[in-house]
């Protein structure tokens, strides 16, 4: 009889519990990913925005921050498409370096135009993922550039057990990864699936 | 009401015009040798659409930047608000009619009820802030029934555009409630001074996008699409194109060797 009761004394919250728990599953990476685009928004506007700082030191601070929170090699990847493939092994580790180099000098250069609009993370939302072990969340964020209208930016979190990592950003609909995979496989395309031309435009933009 | 039948004529005319050129927009374009991650830019006509795209962009920074410019800095603050109320209010009788058109009547209820509401005060107002205006037109009618972008076209003076949208933008010229009230000129007027609004509040974007594009031409047929595409949808979050399909298992992938690589092909 002790026994007995044991067992429904237990079983009752343990019911409770499974019913409680197995829902939230599905959705458990919603509210990490959303702290982690907040806070490498908080980082990245306290960091990049500080007076007194050298374009070459905001640069750096970049760098890190995207490295750490962006799927960079990724990235990179999909935006080359097909031309990833036939890509000579030098062909690609340059690509690689001027690829980064040219999304760190852009993006440190706009952040030193930022000057403390509100930037607000709403919610996430689950979205399918391409790869079994992966979750994938878009988290939705607005920017009042200007207050009346507001920008709708949604951030790609991909997440696998702690690691967090965004893989594409999209303003008011359109995606930064689209866009410049558009743009490179039309340069590639106009000089007859050569890739060194997209590269020398990149090392132009680099430098210059 | 002889507006309202000129209207009417016209309507069914180019209901008609639209039905020949959407049908020829919906006739498969896919290339089968392309891989199936590739999305083509659909562009047949990229070398006269290039040669009016550099027309365009010459337009714009002899005339409609110098206009935007001198609106953002030379017009009072105060009365830009009203102003962007009244050419925001003046596009909800044609967000309505499309609304319907696409049978989302929460959508044709929000246009309806920030113009009726916006009149007492001579459209200047914007009723409910928290009411965001409702932008439709034939294109996206025509894409919510089911009719593809069909090829890319940049329009001369007009901008980018694509068989379905041009269609689109033929058809609103003449079903325009605005303009059936108060004549093409209205709408004419309408479109000019949002053209100028909108320049005014993109002027460091586009200048942006110029500076760090590598291919400009491609960065504005990108965005074009793909901004279509998210009007269509409504801001809704399922995409309509693929998504890019970057996991972390891409990402951490040690470079595959180009010799192995090369078996594959």
């Amino acid at each position: 009889m002790a026994g007995r009761r044991w067992t429904t004394a237990i079983a009752g919250p343990l019911f409770a519990l499974i019913i409680a728990v197995s829902p939230a599953r599905a959705d458990q990476h919603l509210v990490p990913s959303s702290d982690f685009v907040r806070s490498l928004a908080d980082r990245a506007i306290s960091t990049l925005t500080a007076e007194g700082q050298s374009s070459e030191m905001r640069r750096e601070q970049f760098r890190g921050l995207f490295r750490e929170g962006f799927a960079v090699n990724g990235i990179a990847r999909f935006v080359l498409g097909r031309y990833w493939r036939r890509a000579s092994e030098a062909d690609r580790t340059e690509y690689m370096a001027l690829f980064e180099d040219v999304i760190v000098n852009t993006w440190a250069d706009r952040f030193s135009e930022y000057s403390g609009e509100k930037f607000e993370v709403q919610k996430a939302f689950d979205a399918p993922s391409a790869h079994q072990a992966e979750r994938v969340a878009i988290v939705r964020s607005m920017f009042f550039i200007d207050p009346q209208t507001p920008v709708r930016i949604d951030w790609r979190v991909a997440s696998r057990g702690d690691i967090y990592k965004i893989t594409d950003v999209s303003v008011e609909g359109i995606s930064m990864a689209n866009t410049q995979r558009d743009e490179f496989s039309s340069v590639i395309r106009s000089n007859r699936g050569d890739i060194s031309a997209l590269l020398e435009i990149l090392r132009k933009k680099r430098d210059g | 009401m002889p507006l309202f039948k000129r209207g009417c004529g016209h309507f069914f005319g180019i209901v008609l015009l639209a039905g020949v050129l959407t049908a020829c927009a919906t006739t498969p374009n896919s290339d089968p040798g392309s891989p199936a991650d590739e999305v083509s830019a659909n562009d047949p006509l990229e070398l006269p659409n290039r040669f009016i795209f550099a027309f365009n962009v010459g337009l714009d920074q002899l005339v409609l930047q110098p206009a935007a410019v001198t609106y953002r800095d030379l017009m009072p603050d105060e009365l830009k608000v009203p102003i962007r109320n009244l050419i925001t209010n003046l596009f909800m009788p044609l967000s309505f009619l499309h609304a319907m058109l696409q049978g989302d009547f929460d959508r044709a209820e929000q246009a309806a009820s920030r113009f009726f509401a916006s009149a007492p005060a001579l459209f200047l107002s914007n009723p409910d802030p928290g009411r965001t205006p409702v932008y439709e037109d034939a294109g996206q009618t025509f894409a919510v029934w089911g009719a593809s972008a069909g090829p890319y076209i940049m329009l001369p003076v007009l901008g980018p555009s694509n068989l379905r949208d041009t269609a689109g933008t033929i058809i609103d010229f003449f079903i325009d409630p605005l303009g059936i009230v108060a004549g093409s000129e209205a709408t004419i007027g309408r479109g000019i001074s949002s053209a100028v609004l909108q320049r005014s509040r993109n002027i460091e974007q586009v200048r942006d996008l110029q500076r760090n594009s590598v291919d400009y031409y491609a960065a504005v047929r990108s965005l074009y699409g793909q901004r279509r595409e998210a009007e269509i949808k409504n801001g809704d979050l399922e995409p309509t194109r693929a998504a890019p399909t970057i996991g972390l298992e891409l990402d951490a992938a040690p470079a595959p060797k180009q010799s192995s690589d090369a078996t594959k092909q």
